[in-house]
């Protein structure tokens, strides 16, 4: 069990604001913490690892990490941290960068099959693609069997295939290590494969708690396809009307009846929902 | 999904919306759509696809329904789970499927065999593919 509750006046892209965090956390989950950016997601992994202050307290199994009179530093707290930008030491090679935190061979050997990175150890991280340097940062963060694995939105700068492909390593080191891993995640599609419980932030505070499903799926009443999106124009055809909406990056018409039409208004924030059954599916190749 | 392969009999139009009629082993079939692909004109096969949870099946029927499309059609199989029944239709060389409740199924006593006939509304329709000859 992970005990979290922390505080820090902090100060975010909407000004100061107070990080207020209290959470419990199962041994060997995996947490997915979302939120809009400025939400304070950040500055929570950098305490829990203890690259920063925070008054409160933080209790990991039997070890307390923080409290009123202790502070145990950043290298004694048995964590692996995964950044965006790998930082990863260049003058090193990707053998050495594992070794620089245990000098273990046969566990770095391990890792480095497991990710397949056997064939690229003497290699320095300069010459590695992007999805190969955040492997052997990945591999660096497992290196001391960490307690806790904290992960600062790591595969955003990936494609989508490198990503779901780093998105299986990372669960099966999660499992293998029987870690216990907090990933920074704005992905539905990552959230939904990686974690076990969803935790969204917004400003400071959290705002929603569950499962992937309960916390991602969008949903109005029973009708389980819904987006949201802006109202453009209403046109007139025939006995009914045509609603032209914005989602995302496209268009799309939706049939409604007069009565339906009266009570919107052009310009207007809506949601657009049909029920489960209805929508079709089809490959794009 | 259940799909059928029909050729365009009539397209009719209001602005952007759009009824057209399909011919279907001499039966006429009808959809309703906004706006159509400029490829699809009289004389067009298409592929039609419909949701089986869109088609209705009635049994022994009299009177009059508003349902634009009524085909005849043979039971085939019945699925029954605990609450919905997959039932499977056979309409000339076409096979549809039908996903009604449980309850729906008992109450009509539909059996393997049974003539019925399968109700689809015109707005549930769609063309999933041109079919280039």
């Amino acid at each position: 069990m992970i005990k979290i509750d922390i505080h820090k006046k902090i100060y975010g892209s909407h000004g100061e604001m107070d990080l207020d965090f209290n959470l419990e956390i199962k041994k060997g989950d995996f947490i997915a913490l979302t939120g809009e950016s400025g939400s304070g997601k950040t500055t929570l992994l950098r305490i829990l690892a203890g690259l920063e202050d925070a008054s409160g307290t933080i209790q990991v199994g039997d070890e307390v990490w923080l409290d009123k009179s202790k502070f145990i530093s950043p290298q004694k707290r048995r964590i692996g941290f995964v950044f965006q930008d790998y930082a990863l030491f260049p003058n090193m090679t990707v053998l050495d960068n594992l070794l620089y935190v245990q000098k273990n061979k046969k566990l770095a050997n391990y890792l480095l099959e497991i990710t397949e990175l056997n064939e690229l150890q003497h290699r320095l991280p300069t010459s590695l693609s992007g999805g190969q340097k955040q492997r052997v940062s990945l591999c660096r963060a497992m290196m001391n069997r960490p307690q806790l694995l904290l992960m600062d939105e790591p595969l955003s700068a990936l494609d989508p295939n490198m990503r779901t492909k780093l998105q299986n390593e990372i669960l099966t080191l999660h499992k293998e290590f029987g870690t216990t891993t907090i990933i920074v995640s704005h992905d539905p599609s990552e959230i939904y494969r990686l974690s076990t419980r969803v935790v969204v932030l917004h400003l400071g505070e959290i705002i929603n708690d569950g499962t992937p499903k309960d916390v991602l799926l969008k949903t109005t009443g029973s009708q389980k396809f819904s987006f949201e999106g802006e109202l453009l124009d209403i046109i007139k055809v025939d006995v009914i009307y045509i609603a032209i909406i914005s989602i995302g990056q496209q268009l799309v018409e939706v049939v409604i009846s007069h009565n339906e039409a009266k009570n919107l208004q052009v310009g207007q924030s809506v949601s657009v929902s049909t029920k489960a059954f209805s929508p079709i599916i089809h490959t794009l190749s | 999904m259940s799909n059928f392969i029909a050729t365009v009999s009539q397209i009719d139009n209001c602005d952007s919306l759009h009824i057209i009629k399909f011919d279907f082993h001499g039966h006429t079939l009808s959809m309703m759509s906004l706006e159509i692909d400029k490829k699809i004109v009289i004389g067009t096969r298409v592929k039609l696809m419909i949701k089986p949870s869109h088609i209705a099946i009635a049994k022994d029927f009299i009177g009059e329904v508003s349902y634009s499309n009524q085909l005849n059609a043979t039971i085939l199989s019945i699925e029954n789970g605990q609450l919905l029944s997959s039932i499977k239709l056979e309409s000339f060389d076409t096979v549809l499927e039908s996903i009604i409740t449980c309850n729906s199924s008992q109450r009509m006593n539909l059996q393997v065999g049974d003539k019925v006939t399968a109700f689809i509304k015109a707005n549930e329709v769609s063309i999933g593919e041109i079919i280039d000859d």
